[in-house]
């Protein structure tokens, strides 16, 4: 089994949680991984192997038994290691946009982000699952717990027991959030039982990520002053210091988590969100003039 | 350099590596506004790209360098500034600005802090505290809080922290500041001070890091981080009117706090002295 | 020519000494450093005689700053140079990885002596030919220059300073205590009479600059800062761009760049003395002082009807294995000579096979006498 993701995703988390109930089923485990690179862009993979007699302690491309996929383009760039036609395929569908990907200095331009769909690549692989867990998991009250709800999907294709699942998971994840993670599980499970009786189910409800313009520029009038702000979103990382930090409270994160200028009409243009956006994405624009030269 | 401020308005985009953007740092993480507030600060001294030279460390303050559009070297661990001596000595012309992070510059290179203080060569160094190692996970660095969780303090931290800015002081540095990342405007001014003086300056920007160490302390968002540190430190104003302590409790001073201007820099009084032997001759 | 003027360039000048004075002459205009027995003579030297040239000189905190000092002066444009002994070559290391990586000239000098740790420090030894060779951590390319008198380590320091720059990578110059402290008369080259290299600076059109794009030469010229490059530095693996990667294939196209320019370059590099190696029966290798008693040896040997030759590298690394081969045509036993427990003698094993090597090897801080290679020669005849 390969699990993947990015920075802070838990992929070391549930690869522990894999390891020790294979461990607890009796099976000899082997872990290995790569991470280090925690939320500056960085893939972190690990590979789980278990059975009577592990040697290797990784998994040659095409010896994947399964792929647990906590991002989608993490789960493009290791799908070349599933066993053709018979590896199980898990993913969630959200994109965690890398820095790397949007290298161009052009504005609207394509970010380097993986182009293939969940509809495509299930199309392609005979026993895959593609899930929007973090919306989901968001939903039942903790994005973070869309890491145990892709475990409770895998579960369904593992001969272990449900309870053992349950219990090394309320080992693993954080005291407080035992709770979430189990309910998050059991979605998991559920849903999977379901795409198992209607395969339908789960493109039902795949939602197509929403394509964020690159560039939110709005303006307002107060006083004859002028005031535009342009937000690059490709830049922000949805630190939420310029949402919480403007006195007119005209900022807000959107669906995909970045800044927008939701109050255009109470801007004053006092520059706080642009000396404060840590990724330096906002600029304050308080004469026409220049907005014409940047643009 | 007054004629500078009236030129064009600061535009943070223009002194950016636009095509590495967006940078590797974390959500939230105060380097991004230090960034902002030197490239402010060098905007207004009116500093030309092609002489500046950005010299980091290792880390992720280290790692900030890359994404100015100027002459940068990326060094070694704690030795930036040993690296930006041998390049303001050999190029005087170049405007040498050394960023670095608090393990880099206070532990690994401690050394060469105290010896560039005490050389008065006209370097400015601006260490970005955010009391942590976050390039390697988040270990214990000497500026980390008592009783703070670290990866390598799970029972809480219990050594002394260090004030950076009075060691540089005390070392010898002629320009020594500190400042909150979210008074950026007056951050922009105590960074220009330090670069406009003739000498060795330190700047210490307490900045965030609230993905690991904000997170693994409670600290809360990176915007309630930032607000909580201003609200950690006193204006240098009221300096003399609180009894000293040794080590950080939880009020720093910040503003400009240390500046003599009657010491010599040390490359114009190398070079003056060598003038003076050949004259004598 | 009246004596006098056929005397006015020779000098008695002690090995250190010599060493500070070619720098100068080669054009080195920058030096840190920090004080360590026996090489400070070298430091001494420079700090009076740089400020004659305009250049600098400054004695750093520590033998770590004094070689980032070295390599931050370089980048600004300098020829920079810094003098150290075992001790301070060992914390020297990471920053010699950093020159080798980054491609910034640099010429370190050592002056060895006894180790490991402190260990004699007023003892030749011959013990850092292995740290010369893989002192930095990683794969990587070591240019280590050996000479063996007062005057070769002048012409040996001015041809580290034309490799440093040609190449753009620290070039180690390993001499012993025995060798940086003789004093030997030696002729002064006039200034003019020297070849010197200046590192090619960039001139490519600003757009779409790469710093580290290589031509056939496999060395880029590097950018000056000043010159409107703007371009970035790091000690990170990078590509043609200057800016890190970790894409395998660039990864590999850096490191075989590093190591191939070196041995493209092996007609400047590499270098090798041979004395009486075409008919020898039995050939003796040594470089610095050992070679000084070899070739006493060989004399003697001959003198004496034994056929004895012969080889010395003066670059040690990349090892001037053509040249040995050669040398070694002939013989039926090869004798290693050197002040150490065996270090080149691994090298030339490698070569030549261990069955026809036979070691010399002194480690108490004694160096090797005619004698004893006659000895060693007699048993091996």
């Amino acid at each position: 089994m390969i699990i993947v993701g990015v920075g802070g995703q838990g992929v070391i988390m549930v690869s522990k949680v894999l390891a020790t109930i294979c461990q607890m089923q009796g099976h000899q485990v082997k872990q290995s991984e790569v991470h280090g690179m925690a939320k500056r862009g960085g893939g972190v993979f690990s590979h789980v192997r278990f059975g009577e007699k592990v040697w290797s302690p990784t998994i040659p491309k095409g010896g994947a038994d399964v792929l647990l996929a906590l991002e989608w383009a993490e789960a493009m760039r290791w799908i070349n290691h599933l066993r053709p036609g018979k590896g199980i395929f898990i993913s969630d569908t959200q994109h965690i946009m890398p820095p790397f990907a949007c290298r161009s200095r052009q504005r609207n331009a394509d970010a380097a982000y993986t182009r293939e769909t969940p509809h495509e690549i299930l199309e392609q692989i005979q026993d895959g699952y593609a899930m929007d867990a973090t919306t989901m998991a968001r939903d039942l009250g903790n994005e973070r717990a869309a890491n145990t709800m892709l475990l409770g999907v895998l579960s369904t294709a593992l001969d272990f027991p449900a309870e053992d699942w349950r219990d090394v998971i309320s080992r693993f994840v954080p005291p407080k959030t035992v709770d979430i993670n189990i309910k998050a599980f059991d979605h998991g499970r559920e849903w999977a039982e379901l795409v198992h009786e209607n395969p339908d189910h789960a493109a039902e409800q795949l939602r197509r990520p929403e394509i964020a313009p690159a560039l939110l520029s709005e303006a307002g009038e107060h006083d004859g002053d002028f005031v535009q702000l342009d937000i690059n979103v490709d830049w922000c990382k949805s630190c939420d210091i310029c949402v919480k930090m403007c006195p007119e409270r005209c900022l807000k994160l959107d669906d995909q988590l970045k800044a927008v200028l939701h109050k255009p009409e109470l801007c004053t243009g006092c520059r706080i969100c642009e000396w404060l956006c840590p990724d330096l994405a906002i600029t304050v624009h308080r004469d026409p003039a220049n907005v014409k030269a940047s643009a | 350099m007054t004629d500078a401020k009236q030129q064009t308005p600061f535009d943070v985009l223009q002194y950016l590596r636009q095509e590495l953007m967006p940078h590797f740092l974390c959500p939230g993480c105060g380097h991004g506004i230090a960034l902002r507030a030197l490239l402010w600060a060098v905007h207004e001294l009116g500093i030309e790209k092609d002489n500046l030279a950005i010299v980091s460390g290792i880390g992720c303050a280290g790692r900030t360098g890359a994404y100015i559009d100027a002459n940068t070297f990326h060094t070694t661990h704690g030795r930036p500034l040993a690296f930006a001596t041998g390049l303001k000595l050999a190029r005087p012309d170049l405007e040498v600005i050394v960023i670095t992070g608090d393990g880099d510059c206070l532990a690994i290179g401690g050394n060469h802090l105290i010896h560039a203080a005490r050389r008065n060569l006209d370097i400015t160094c601006l260490m970005l505290n955010n009391e942590v190692y976050g390039m390697t996970g988040g270990q214990v660095s000497p500026t980390t809080s008592e009783d703070r969780y670290t990866t390598t303090t799970p029972l809480g931290n219990t050594e002394a922290v260090f004030d950076a800015c009075k060691l540089a002081e005390g070392a010898g540095a002629t320009f020594v500041g500190r400042e909150v990342t979210v008074q950026t405007p007056t951050l922009k001014n105590l960074i220009l001070g330090g670069i406009a003086h003739d000498g060795f300056a330190f700047i210490e920007v307490i900045s965030d890091c609230t993905e690991i160490y904000g997170r693994k302390n409670d600290l809360g968002s990176s915007a309630e981080m930032i607000l909580s540190q201003k609200s950690a430190m006193r204006p240098e104003t009221f300096e003399n009117n609180i009894i000293d302590r040794p080590f950080r409790p939880n009020a720093l001073p910040t503003g400009v706090l240390a500046h003599d201007k009657t010491r010599p820099e040390y490359g114009a009084a190398y070079r003056a002295s060598i003038k003076a032997q050949q004259t004598k001759k | 020519m009246s004596k006098t003027e056929a005397n006015a360039n020779r000098h008695n000048v002690q090995g250190n000494h010599a060493c500070a004075l070619a720098a100068i002459a080669a054009g080195c205009r920058f030096y840190a450093g920090y004080p360590i027995t026996p090489s400070s003579e070298v430091a001494e030297r420079m700090s009076l005689e740089l400020p004659k040239v305009g250049g600098v000189f400054i004695q750093m905190e520590d033998e770590i700053a004094s070689m980032g000092a070295v390599l931050g002066a370089s980048m600004g444009g300098l020829k920079a140079m810094t003098a150290t002994s075992g001790p301070g070559f060992s914390l020297k290391q990471e920053h010699i990885g950093y020159g080798i990586l980054a491609e910034t000239p640099s010429v370190v000098i050592n002056v060895m002596r006894g180790g490991p740790s402190t260990g004699m420090p007023t003892r030749p030894s011959q013990g850092d030919v292995m740290q010369a060779r893989w002192g930095t951590h990683g794969d990587h390319t070591a240019i280590v220059l050996a000479p063996a008198s007062v005057a070769e380590v002048y012409t040996e320091t001015v041809r580290a300073f034309n490799l440093a720059e040609q190449l753009r990578s620290p070039v180690i110059v390993l001499f012993d205590e025995i060798i940086g402290h003789l004093v030997e008369t030696i002729q002064l080259p006039a200034p003019e009479s020297l070849q010197l290299i200046e590192r090619k600076w960039a001139d490519a059109p600003k757009e779409g600059y790469l710093p580290y794009a290589a031509g056939d030469d496999m060395i880029p010229p590097m950018p000056r800062p000043g010159d409107g490059y703007r371009s970035h530095t790091t000690g990170l693996t990078h590509d043609e761009s200057g800016f890190p990667t970790q894409d395998p294939a660039k990864a590999e196209a850096m490191l075989a760049r590093l190591i191939n320019k070196v041995e493209r370059h092996r007609d400047v590099v590499d270098a090798a003395d041979m004395m009486a190696t075409e008919d020898a029966d039995i050939l003796v290798v040594a470089y610095g002082t050992p070679a000084r008693a070899a070739r006493r040896a060989v004399k003697e040997a001959r003198e004496q009807g034994i056929k004895l030759g012969l080889f010395r590298p003066i670059t040690l690394w990349p090892f001037p294995e053509r040249a040995f081969l050669a040398a070694a045509k002939s013989a039926k036993r090869i004798i290693v000579a050197e002040m150490n427990a065996g270090q080149l003698l691994l090298e030339i094993e490698r070569i030549a096979g261990r069955e026809r090597v036979s070691p010399l090897l002194r480690f108490d801080g004694e160096h090797i006498a005619p004698d004893e290679i006659l000895d060693a020669v007699g048993k091996a005849a």
